[in-house]
């Protein structure tokens, strides 16, 4: 019979009118995300070993880190971890690379941003991880996640505060002799921020700021250890 | 001698009708002369209206107005290969100027002759017949069945004429 | 409730004679007073229309159709019109400037043309033509002179090729369209459409021409061009057709005149097959509403449903198929009246 196909597609659509709708309205409704949907590559400061393996496994070069290396120590010191994410292909290579399963996908997937810059997804090490090496153990931290949304000054300010941190790190001596006039006060603070990463962060801070007044902390840190030493010196 | 509604229409129409008659003979372009041809074409059939012969209207319209000046843009459209501002330039020769106003003259004499010996200007007033299409029903497939049926015939032997033009000669 | 608008008009002419005013003037500002209200319903008309096909759209493919602006969307029409009425007049530099600028006027004012005979009601057509159906038919034909204007004065191959379709596709389906009316006119005796409705008093026509309606039908919606015969429109070959360069109000003017084309052949669908304005209970002109919104309602659903055809495949159903079996229904038709009329009936 002619027509019966085209009785047949009006009889579907009909069918498909009286059916509940399909639409989510997204902002308003989310959508369900299947468990190994690829979000947002997250990162988990406590577990990294930095090892580096996923900087390897990465063919987008997205992944990179600094570390230090305390003197004596065997393990590297992971500083900071970076995700640029502009050019992540959500591949999951460094997921799967990873050894103690520190890099995994989140189900956010609202990765659009206002600029070029906020697309980078930096992690610095929380101080807690030197403060409670008890916690360490358990691996029950919480992760500070620099979160994008600051502005443009602040956002240059902390970078300038990462290069300071990181001077101050590598070459303490050039660094501390603006503010410090002997060398042997330059040397017992450059050994004091080695062992204690808080003072560290603290005088970069400062030496950011006010010149005057890390002059006073520093000179005041150096008075309080040798003061320190004498005791020790006299018991 | 007052003017009664009736006439401001005509007058209005008629206007119409001459305006864009002249439009058809003076516009530059050639799809201009089409379209005020439709225009002339209503306008007539206006006039159809204005006299009480509403089906004569509605088949000047739909005929003339619809289909032929249609198939005349069509025409035009699919041929033309030149500028459209430059396709219905007046004729430059004298000779052609001349017969076409001798043509003319012989036209407005005929007419009008006719016009003048016929009984029109007396004042008949408004059709009697309530019923005209009725009426011309009786009178085309009545009195007058040969001729239309004929006519007919012709018309359709000028589409299975026109199918096998459109076809072609078959290559033996 | 059945003579309200009736009412209103024989206030309004006594009102206006009681003020001086000769009969016939007053009758001329009631027609002027009737064909503002139609303009006016019309336009408010096609805000509703694009809404609900939007959303019977939605539905249809599982969506929910517009539904941002006021309760389920219904004020979205009423934003784009907006939008539409402020937009930049822009005429392209190498158009035919007059042909383009009047061939979307033309095309409303044919369109609102055709209300001028349909019977919205008992005793509520603005002119009961005595050859109702027939001026429909001619009036409705001179809409492709527009298009073709449109697709002309654009100076755009897509136009002129959407105008070149959809002039051929008009030309081709009003013979169809007008020979299964005559089915119809045949078994009422009249080209008047209140008569017709008259004759379906007893037996919707849709019943004794069933082949005819369906033949009407399809013969429509290629007049329409509306989908699945929107060739003139293909927006994936050809933009937008006749109206790619149109934009603001001269494009939203032929998006009116399509909306109410759609609908005045609805309501002559409604008409001629589904006995009019007659019905029990309701007022007469709520009837033909309601019959008109029907047929709306199932052009929406072949739109929706079936995809565009092919060129030539609809040259070739207009002339290889409709015209042929509309013939035939004329000649059946004949033959079974005068069959009733033999055996008396």
């Amino acid at each position: 019979m002619y027509g019966k196909g085209l009785l047949k597609g009006l009889g579907i659509t009909l069918k498909h009118t009286f059916e509940k709708d399909i639409t989510i309205q997204y902002p308003e409704e989310m959508p369900f995300l299947q468990e190994r949907f690829r979000g947002c590559l997250s990162f988990d400061f406590g577990k990294c070993i930095a090892c580096g393996l996923c900087t390897k496994a990465c063919p987008n070069n997205v992944l990179s880190f600094e570390t230090v290396k305390e003197e004596g120590a065997k393990k590297k010191k992971l500083l900071n971890y970076t995700i640029d994410l502009q050019y992540c292909l959500f591949c999951n290579l460094c997921v799967e690379v990873c050894p103690t399963n520190t890099l995994y996908f989140t189900h956010s997937f609202e990765l659009t941003k206002f600029k070029r810059e906020d697309i980078k997804i930096v992690y610095h090490r929380p101080p807690e991880l030197d403060l409670l090496p008890e916690e360490k153990e358990t691996g029950n931290l919480e992760v500070q996640v620099e979160m994008p949304d600051i502005t443009e000054a602040e956002a240059k300010r902390l970078k300038q505060l990462e290069a300071m941190k990181t001077a101050l790190g590598k070459n303490p001596q050039k660094v501390l002799s603006k503010v410090l006039d002997t060398e042997e006060d330059i040397a017992i603070m450059a050994n004091l921020m080695a062992s204690d990463e808080k003072k560290l962060f603290k005088m970069a801070e400062l030496m950011l700021g006010d010149r005057e007044k890390a002059r006073k902390i520093a000179q005041a840190f150096v008075n309080k250890e040798k003061k320190d030493r004498q005791q020790e010196g006299g018991e | 001698m007052s003017i009664t509604i009736n006439d401001g229409v005509f007058i209005i129409i008629s206007g119409l009708t001459i305006v864009s008659a002249l439009g058809v003979v003076f516009s530059r372009n050639i799809i201009h002369s089409a379209l005020f041809l439709v225009l002339a074409f209503l306008g007539v059939a206006g006039i159809f209206f204005e006299l009480g012969a509403g089906f004569l209207g509605l088949v000047q319209i739909l005929v003339y107005a619809g289909a032929i000046s249609v198939l005349i843009i069509f025409a035009i459209m699919l041929v033309m290969n030149v500028e459209a501002e430059k396709t219905n330039l007046p004729n430059p020769s004298l000779k052609t100027h001349l017969w076409g106003a001798c043509l003319a003259l012989l036209l407005i004499i005929t007419l009008g002759t006719s016009i003048w010996r016929s009984e029109l200007f007396q004042v008949l007033g408004p059709p009697a017949v309530s019923d005209a299409v009725g009426l011309l029903a009786e009178l085309m497939l009545g009195n007058y069945v040969v001729a239309f049926e004929v006519a007919a015939v012709l018309l359709l032997l000028a589409v299975v004429g026109a199918i096998i033009l459109a076809r072609g000669v078959e290559e033996e | 409730m059945e003579h309200w608008f009736l009412n209103i008009a024989h206030w309004l002419t006594s009102w206006l004679v009681s003020l001086g005013l000769a009969p016939v003037w007053a009758e001329v500002i009631l027609l002027v007073g009737q064909w503002t209200c139609i303009v006016g319903i019309i336009t408010l008309n096609v805000l509703v229309l694009i809404w609900l096909e939007r959303k019977v759209a939605g539905f249809m493919q599982q969506r929910l159709g517009p539904n941002r602006l006021g309760p389920y969307g219904f004020f979205q029409t009423i934003a784009d019109t907006l939008k539409l009425l402020t937009k930049e007049d822009i005429i392209p530099s190498q158009t035919d400037k007059l042909i383009f600028k009047i061939a979307p006027m033309f095309f409303i004012i044919v369109s609102v043309m055709l209300y001028a005979v349909l019977p919205m009601g008992q005793d509520m057509a603005v002119v009961n033509l005595n050859v109702g159906l027939f001026y429909f038919i001619s009036v409705g034909s001179l809409s492709t002179i527009c298009l073709l204007m449109a697709g002309w004065g654009s100076n755009n191959k897509w136009s002129l090729l959407g105008a070149m379709r959809s002039v051929a596709q008009m030309i081709s389906y009003e013979i169809p369209l007008a020979f299964s009316l005559l089915g119809v006119v045949m078994i009422s005796g009249s080209l008047n459409l209140s008569d017709i409705v008259q004759a379906q008093h007893n037996l919707w026509f849709i019943l004794l021409q069933p082949v005819a309606f369906i033949t009407f039908f399809i013969a429509a919606t290629a007049e329409l061009n509306r989908g699945p015969f929107d060739m003139p429109e293909a927006e994936q070959e050809l933009t937008a057709g006749a109206f790619t360069e149109y934009s603001g109000m001269r494009w939203a003017l032929f998006f009116l005149a399509e909306y109410t084309n759609l609908v005045a052949v609805s309501a002559l669908a409604a008409t001629l097959f589904l006995g009019g304005w007659q019905g029990p209970f309701l007022p007469s002109w709520l009837w033909i509403i309601l019959k008109t919104y029907l047929i709306m309602m199932v052009f929406m659903w072949l739109k929706w449903t079936f995809p565009r055809i092919r060129m030539d495949h609809l040259m070739s159903l207009s002339w290889k198929v409709l015209i042929p079996i509309s013939l035939v229904n004329i000649v059946l038709t004949g033959a079974g009246i005068e069959i009733f009329r033999w055996m008396g009936w």
